[in-house]
């Protein structure tokens, strides 16, 4: 079954039909050939139950949010004030990408809706200053990631929501290597610029009193995030009504600094719903697919498989790292995050993991997927911003990122106390 | 006859000690190999917990079993099967139970298409609090976190606030003071950690006992022969609901000598809660606002002659009449 | 001048264009919602069941944006062998994902309706303190998924004529992948 299941799937999604769709097909397959039972009656107690979740609000106020901070130009001014900051290290402005990509991680819950908000501002600059295409938008693609790493985050959302795991703890988990995983960035970035200066940029050396007034250009993001992430730890809110709140806020700063038009809220609303409806087919298809699976034994089936090899807890989860560097290269993110939760976790659990740490690691996967070919949603994103050159381009440039990505499962699986140290500190 | 079977929650004791080996081991042996069952878990196959019953009585599977509490959307008579504080130990609770059979027999037929097995009881549902708590009038101004229509009601009436907070954020809450005090099962408070960042027990079943129900689906009962009929019936009661019975009390003991360290605890480290001891006063309070406030709204809910009935037989049992 | 699969397809953008509003501006009365109930904590009252209204807004914003998202092309399709056909092929393709798109939301639509029956022969009130009479949310929520469908076999229609017509532009405008290099270069200009 696990054989056919993966080749109808990879089979489905490359003749282009919406991923949702196919996994609804997926379980429709496994109602009519693998289960003996009528799973299809169960379908729209599904669909309801799977939708009608005070947990999941909050993907459209954290994109409503994000569209917000583009709209308004708060994007954009967050961007040439990290130029001040960071230019001066040998890559100049590819040092920016990553930090503005950074900062908005920290409000927003997307790590598509961060490579494109940062991609939108930031490649104008790259053709402009004469910059090297393919480590300038690999870069960006990468720092996108974060989005998903640094608390809010819409998939550590979805890993909580199906998995019982505290949302707040996760996110507090993903604090500390989303930073490490930044400040790697950073380090690989000035290491392959020194070595070779061509990839780079010219250096840009500010005036000290410039840098001093661009920090408040960064106040907004700041205070955004101390906004969300504060109301969650002082005890004001969940991490939903945290969503709203700062909806609220982004909304208070818009009105603020540019001021909010009629046209810019149409634009933001539009642009949510259609990206809720995107996320929630694909989630409420893995609902209804995970439901047929069940019924059918899957579960049971890959235990018994990797119970077969029999390997240690240690070398199962090396298999389960390396399953899922392969089908991150196949499956959109979000897809292979909800198809699989509920088959590993439980599994790993049984191991004697930890279900936070294993949240964080899966994440770092996750990002991994997001930009490894031939599927990768953040290649995508930076490549549809640049409207020319090839996109292998921003393959090859995203590449010394994925090493980094690399070590960073191999420091969270020596080092469990990355993710773990924080939650636990402040428990 | 192969069965397909939803069981209940898979991580709690009721499924691991008593479901999953009378379903797969107990039923097939004693049935000489004709009954086969498939055995999987609502919360294995991502179901709502709202939807096993319906899915059920679709026969999208054969027997389904989950807290009869969380099928009250679709049935409110059903609330009437377990209604907090009216019986405070495992003894008392069966017999409101047996009493209530022959309603629940009637609901599960007209709602959900399907013919009631066994009901077995999960632990009471009891209240942790991170606040000086003396008596059940403490919960007065209180944040609490109760699941259920007739525990808020009844949280109402004390003069206590009912919050929602899903299972897996409580601890957070509790620690955060976004909720003073929450109700689950003690044993489940006590494997989920809720003695860290709670500092006090009341030991009453403010949430009931969460009667689980175990019912086959209609059409498919029907379907089978008289001879295997009277067999499951035989073997669910011998085999699961007696003994799922017979060890409650004991385990509501032993669950909180772990948590209050005022006994031996076989699950592991005792830890140090304030046991607070509810007095008589406090339930004959608690029995005015049920008679008072809980039970007229629950039979107004209802219709019917619910309250007629229940008055006849649970009300008999525990000595509480609902006045007309 | 446009054909009539234009005029028709243009007609069913505008109607979830609005539609789409409307569930934004849900979406924005509830936040304002769970705002209030946070400040009323606060003060240490409660408004009660923002939760379980979050919920029901959740299924009936998610439900209704479906058919947005699809005349908007938003459904994510990996599309990189589509990329390897001539434009015919192309078509071709667009035509048979939408006819089990189709069929498909036709499919959910057709099962969630037992589920809004049961609610509404029950009388089933949600087991909360609000006492939700379910019917009363399942029933927009059902119509949200009945409109997808409906928008689905009408797109169909209306990109199957384009392409009898060999107008594969349009066709692949109104049924093809909105890649998301438009996407981005439409945020740009949204941005500047
Ligand atoms: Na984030
Ligand atoms: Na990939």
């Amino acid at each position: 079954m696990i054989g056919t299941l993966s080749v109808s799937l990879l089979a489905l999604l490359s003749i282009s039909l919406p991923v949702g769709v196919v996994l609804f097909l997926l379980a429709f397959g496994i109602d009519q050939f693998y289960s003996s039972f009528p799973l299809i009656r169960g379908l729209g107690n599904m669909v309801w139950s799977s939708s009608k979740s005070a947990t999941l609000i909050a993907i459209p106020f954290f994109v409503l949010l994000g569209e917000i901070l583009v709209r308004s130009g708060i994007a954009s001014r967050t961007y040439s004030a990290l130029d001040r900051w960071f230019s001066w290290l040998p890559g100049g402005l590819i040092h920016a990408n990553v930090a503005t990509a950074t900062m908005f991680s920290a409000t927003s819950g997307s790590s598509v809706a961060t490579a494109a908000t940062v991609a939108t501002v930031a490649m104008p600059q790259a053709e402009r200053l004469g910059y090297d295409q393919r480590l300038f938008s690999g870069a960006i693609a990468a720092g996108g990631t974060l989005g998903i790493m640094i608390p809010p985050s819409i998939n550590l959302i979805v890993y909580g929501f199906l998995t019982q795991t505290s949302i707040p703890q996760l996110f507090l988990a993903g604090l500390v290597p989303g930073l490490l995983l930044a400040l790697a960035f950073l380090v690989v970035t000035a290491l392959i610029c020194a070595i070779r200066p061509d990839l780079g940029g010219t250096r840009r050396v500010f005036p000290f009193i410039d840098m001093l007034k661009a920090l408040t250009e960064l106040l907004p993001i700041i205070m955004l995030f101390t906004l969300i992430i504060g109301s969650i730890y002082m005890g004001w809110a969940t991490p939903t009504e945290a969503a709203a709140v700062g909806v609220a806020g982004a909304m208070l700063i818009a009105a603020l600094t540019s001021g909010i038009t009629w046209k810019m809220m149409e634009a933001s609303l539009l642009g949510t719903i259609k990206i809720t409806a995107m996320i929630m087919l694909v989630v409420i298809g893995a609902s209804f697919l995970n439901f047929t699976l069940a019924s059918a034994g899957l579960g049971r089936e890959l235990q018994d498989f990797l119970g077969s090899l029999g390997l240690t807890p240690f070398y199962t989860l090396l298999v389960i790292v390396a399953i899922y560097v392969v089908l991150g290269f196949f499956i959109e993110t979000l897809s292979l995050m909800v198809v699989t939760i509920p088959i590993v976790v439980p599994l790993v659990l049984e191991l004697g993991y930890d279900p936070v740490w294993f949240g964080i690691l899966m994440i770092v996967l996750i990002e991994m997927a997001l930009i490894t070919p031939p599927v990768g949603l953040n290649l995508y994103v930076v490549q549809g911003a640049r409207r020319s050159g090839s996109m292998s381009d921003v393959m090859m440039g995203s590449l010394p990122f994925v090493f980094t990505m690399g070590l960073m499962v191999a420091a969270l699986i020596a080092m469990p106390g990355i993710a773990l140290f924080l939650p636990a500190a402040l428990q | 006859e192969t069965l397909s079977v939803v069981g209940s929650w898979s991580g709690l004791p009721l499924h691991k000690e008593f479901e999953a080996p009378f379903w797969t081991e107990k039923l097939p042996a004693a049935s000489g190999g004709n009954i086969e069952v498939e055995l999987t878990t609502h919360n294995q196959m991502g179901l709502g917990v709202g939807d096993v019953f319906r899915l059920l009585g679709d026969g999208v599977y054969d027997v389904g079993m989950t807290v009869a509490d969380y099928a009250v959307a679709d049935a409110p008579e059903l609330e009437g099967l377990d209604v907090p504080l009216l019986a405070l130990n495992a003894d008392d609770a069966r017999a409101m139970v047996n009493a209530a059979r022959p309603m629940v027999a009637d609901i599960y037929k007209d709602r959900f298409n399907s013919h009631v097995l066994a009901i077995a009881p999960y632990p009471p549902q009891v209240v942790f609090c991170n606040a000086e708590i003396g008596s059940l009038d403490d919960l007065q101004g209180k944040k609490v976190r109760a699941s259920g229509r007739m525990t808020a009601i009844f949280l109402e009436a004390l003069g206590a606030e009912g919050v929602n907070v899903s299972f897996s954020e409580v601890p957070g809450a509790l620690q955060r003071g976004v909720v003073d005090c929450a109700v689950t099962g003690a044993g489940s408070g006590y494997s989920a950690g809720w003695w860290e960042v709670s500092t006090h027990l009341l030991p009453i079943p403010l949430g009931g006992w969460d009667s689980v129900v175990t019912a086959v689906n209609m059409d498919r009962w029907n379907s089978l022969s008289d001879a295997d009929k009277a067999l499951i019936e035989a073997e669910i009661k011998t085999g699961f609901e007696d003994p799922a019975w017979a060890v409650a009390q004991d385990a509501l003991v032993n669950d909180i000598a772990c948590l209050t360290g005022n006994g031996e605890c076989p699950a592991g480290d005792a830890r140090n809660m304030t046991l607070v001891e509810v007095s008589d006063a406090d339930f004959e309070k608690a029995r005015g606002i049920l008679i008072g406030e809980v039970l007229p709204d629950w039979a107004e809910r209802a219709g019917g002659d619910w309250a007629q009935r229940w008055n006849a037989s649970v009300g008999e049992t525990v000595g509480v009449q609902i006045a007309n | 001048m446009a054909g009539i699969s234009e005029r028709i397809i243009d007609r069913l953008k505008a109607v979830n264009r609005l539609i789409a509003l409307a569930m934004g501006a849900g979406l924005l009365l509830c936040a304002a919602f769970i705002l209030a109930e946070i400040l009323v904590r606060q003060l240490g009252g409660s408004l009660g069941g923002t939760d379980e209204i979050a919920g029901y807004v959740m299924a009936i914003v998610t439900s209704w944006g479906m058919a947005y998202c699809l005349l908007e092309l938003g459904h994510v399709r990996i599309d990189f062998l589509r990329g390897c056909f001539a434009s015919r092929g192309r078509a071709v393709l667009d035509l048979i994902c939408m006819a089990t798109l189709a069929a498909v939301a036709s499919v959910i639509a057709y099962k969630c309706w037992p589920v809004v029956e049961r609610s509404l022969v029950n009388g089933s009130r949600a087991n909360t303190p609000l006492e939700t009479p379910l019917a009363l949310v399942q029933v927009p929520w059902f119509m949200g998924w009945a409109w997808f469908a409906l928008s689905a076999w009408i797109t169909l229609v209306a990109a199957t004529f384009l392409v009898l017509q060999s107008r594969l532009k349009e066709a692949e405008s109104v049924a093809g992948v909105f890649a998301e290099a438009d996407a981005a270069a439409r945020e740009a200009e949204a941005a500047t």
